[in-house]
């Protein structure tokens, strides 16, 4: 899958994440992380956004993650979100998203 | 969490009453209606107007939060309800101004500083590596040379005046790079005045044309240049413009000199030069000055050619007399455009 | 057997509130797919809902989805997310008739077969807004071996009803109360009464409280963290009430012991259902 529109999903607000997604100029994949728990956890998130991407086969894209104390789930959930806008797809597969 | 926000979307047009109270919540935040707001984010609180956003386009303007509100939780939501707004109208990229005080209010939101003018004012933008992939991109088409010319184009349309500005500074300097406004806001669109430009510029060697971006001369970075009215044009905001080109384009692709060509007539312009001097070589800022180079603007017969003059002959269909002030290209492309029965109406447009 | 006196609305889309939900033990957490979440973020709700059903914070709890109504666009996805997520129960909001619950049943059905869940594991329980649902209120809880309990919702109600919520006894749900409750009851199944909206009267919420206690309901549908503790409180037994009830158990295992087939207590013979209620009882004063 590639990201082929901007998009976001969250919110700012504690406990949340906001995840925009944009398409990326050189087809290649691009995360960056913003968090305000970058220290304690920063390798946690980056490795549950990786999992969720890698499990929607996402090749493509720009994908930053502007994290306010987020749960793995709840990041999780808004980069499934984030993806599934950017890349127009309405059929979900739920394997992918577990 | 005792209190219920509810949060709404309204159009300042539509919505007289609630403008009323917003208003009088910017009036108590020091703050005044803007014009140019398309839509605002309203939050009520047991009914009464508590927060407020404004949207024009990409720039989150007339942001309040009542006093005895300022909690995190409240402000944060106004944040993420004005960003989802945002994604509707598909703004995605978003700016907003901030007094320097306020900046803590706005890292909540996830929006960076770019640039700052001292106790003024700080713009920012809602992304933290935006600034710098565009930079990257620029950095790449960096040219070798101890003396790099910019210049900033708007060419609405491109006239003998840009041509003789741009051949000018192509001969003072080892390479020189053009950026043409990006925003569609003139007579012209930016599709086809960058192929003005294009056609303009293509016997020179040592020039780069760029694509505008919303660094440059846009309506977020300086929205005095398109407003119609021009008192309304604020000294601050091409302030923020011209340090944007000074600490981050200049230095990614190594410019030393900026050109303009004198400005008889354009008031908007005319203080934009005067700004350039200032921002670009004279002011404190940790990015090297740049040495600004003022061309005087062409004549024909005696009278500087200007892109306004060839816009009201146009409403005349005098190609007879655009002819003498526009290269050939320019030309051909307005007798294909205009010799039909379009009709030019006369807009406000820069440069 | 399965205490149900607080179901905690949710909003889908509230990331706060589905990372906290739990510490509040409520009996069940609803997770609100329908009016709380505005349509624009149906699809994001959806996903976050399904995370947090699988978090280990919630496999201690009964978990409801409240999915939108199946003839919208979004009550089949909704629904997807409810069952492959493994939600204890859904919640069918609007229930006019037995109908719909065996709409949704057989959608329960191919669902949990496609997803590998043993089929009938997914509970359901409906809603009743309307005045056609509460006359309907028997043939919808008995409509499927699944339901677990009706809810009644007061909103759509009364507005269907030409009335509105008085504070006081509350004449204007009564009928409907009862109806919900009786079906509920010949049905063997649990019954809730309706939200109370105003979160800072506190006062006014136990005034309904009390009457839905009275009447006999399992409990009600809260939407603020804060209720719970309340309503825990309001529907525990006195001390009274508690030592009484240990005195019935204490009798019924030792004329059990004894191998006696009649117990009593204090000279008087003691039926089953006192000693369930005394089961019962103890329960809820365990748990408040």
């Amino acid at each position: 899958m590639k990201v082929i529109k901007e998009a976001i999903a969250g919110t700012l607000e504690s406990s949340d994440v906001l995840v925009k997604v944009a398409p990326t100029e050189k087809g290649t994949r691009e995360v960056v992380l913003r968090s305000e728990v970058i220290k304690q956890f920063g390798e946690q998130i980056k490795q549950v956004v990786t999992d969720a991407l890698d499990k929607l086969s996402v090749s493509a894209g720009s994908i930053v993650i502007e994290d306010k104390g987020a749960l793995d789930c709840v990041i999780r959930a808004r980069v499934q979100a984030a993806v599934l806008r950017g890349c127009s797809s309405e059929e979900l597969d739920w394997r992918r998203l577990s | 969490m005792n209190a219920i926000d509810e949060f709404s979307t309204i159009s300042p047009n539509d919505s007289p009453n609630v403008m009323v109270v917003v208003r009088k919540l910017l009036g108590t935040n020091n703050l005044e209606l803007d014009n140019q707001v398309e839509a605002f984010v309203v939050c009520r609180r047991d009914g009464r107007v508590v927060a407020c956003a404004g949207l024009d386009h990409n720039t989150i303007k007339c942001v309040a939060v009542a006093e005895q509100f300022r909690g995190e939780s409240l402000s944060l939501r106004l944040g993420s309800e004005t960003v989802k707004l945002a994604a509707e109208r598909s703004q995605f990229h978003l700016f907003l101004y901030s007094p320097p005080h306020n900046l803590p209010f706005f890292r909540g939101w996830s929006f960076y500083p770019l640039v700052e003018v001292p106790q003024l004012v700080v713009l920012m933008e809602n992304s933290p590596i935006a600034i710098q992939a565009y930079c990257d991109g620029l950095r790449e088409q960096r040219r070798q040379g101890s003396k790099i010319g910019g210049i900033v184009l708007n060419a609405n349309p491109f006239t003998l005046g840009h041509q003789c500005l741009v051949e000018e500074a192509a001969r003072a300097c080892d390479w020189l790079h053009v950026f043409v406004v990006r925003e569609d806001a003139s007579l012209f669109s930016y599709a086809d005045r960058l192929a003005l430009v294009a056609a303009g510029v293509k016997h020179l060697d040592r020039v780069s044309l760029h694509p505008g971006s919303d660094y440059i001369i846009s309506r977020a970075t300086f929205p005095g240049y398109f407003l119609k009215d021009d008192a309304l044009v604020d000294h601050s905001w091409a302030a923020i413009d011209l340090l944007l080109f000074r600490e981050y384009i200049a230095p990614a692709l190594g410019i030393t000199h900026r050109y303009v060509g004198t400005e008889p007539f354009d008031p908007v312009t005319g203080n934009y030069n005067k700004d350039m001097e200032h921002w670009l070589q004279h002011a404190a800022s940790a990015a090297p000055a740049i040495t600004v180079i003022e061309v005087p603007r062409v004549s024909v017969r005696g009278i500087p050619v200007s892109a306004s003059q060839v816009r009201r002959l146009l409403t005349r269909r005098d190609f007879d007399a655009i002819r003498d002030l526009v290269p050939a290209s320019t030309l051909q492309f307005l007798e294909q455009k205009f010799s039909a029965a379009h009709n030019v109406t006369e807009e406000v447009g820069n440069q | 057997m399965k205490l149900r006196r607080s179901m905690l609305f949710v909003p889908g889309d509230n990331a706060a509130m589905l990372s906290t939900s739990f510490v509040y033990k409520p009996d069940s957490i609803m997770f609100d797919l329908e009016d709380a979440v505005s349509p624009r973020e149906k699809d994001s709700a959806r996903l976050l809902v399904f995370q947090a059903l699988q978090h280990a914070a919630y496999r201690d709890v009964e978990t409801v989805v409240r999915v939108n109504s199946l003839d919208s666009e979004f009550g089949l996805k909704d629904l997807e997310v409810a069952v492959r997520g493994g939600a204890d129960v859904v919640r069918l909001p609007k229930t006019e008739n037995a109908q719909a619950i065996g709409e949704l049943e057989a959608h329960v059905v191919r669902i949990e077969r496609a997803c590998g869940r043993p089929v009938g594991v997914t509970k359901i329980m409906a809603a009743i807004e309307s005045a056609s649902g509460v006359v309907n209120a028997v043939s919808i809880a008995i409509a499927s071996p699944r339901m677990i309990a009706i809810a009644l919702a007061g909103f759509d109600y009364l507005v269907d009803m030409r009335t509105k919520r008085s504070n006081g006894w509350q004449p204007e749900l009564f009928y409907a109360r009862a109806a919900v409750l009786h079906a509920a009851r010949a049905a063997r199944i649990d019954a809730f009464d309706v939200v109370y909206g105003n979160i800072s009267d506190d006062a006014g919420f136990l005034r309904e409280v009390k009457i839905a206690k009275r009447l006999g309901f399992n409990g009600k549908s809260l939407i603020h963290p804060k209720q719970v503790e309340l309503l825990h409180k309001a529907y525990a037994p006195t001390e009274e009430e508690v030592s009484h009830a240990r005195r019935v158990i204490a009798a019924a295992e030792d004329a059990h012991r004894k191998g006696l087939g009649v117990v009593s207590l204090d000279g008087k013979m003691i039926d089953p259902p006192v000693i369930e209620e005394a089961e019962m009882a103890l329960q809820l004063a365990e748990a408040s």
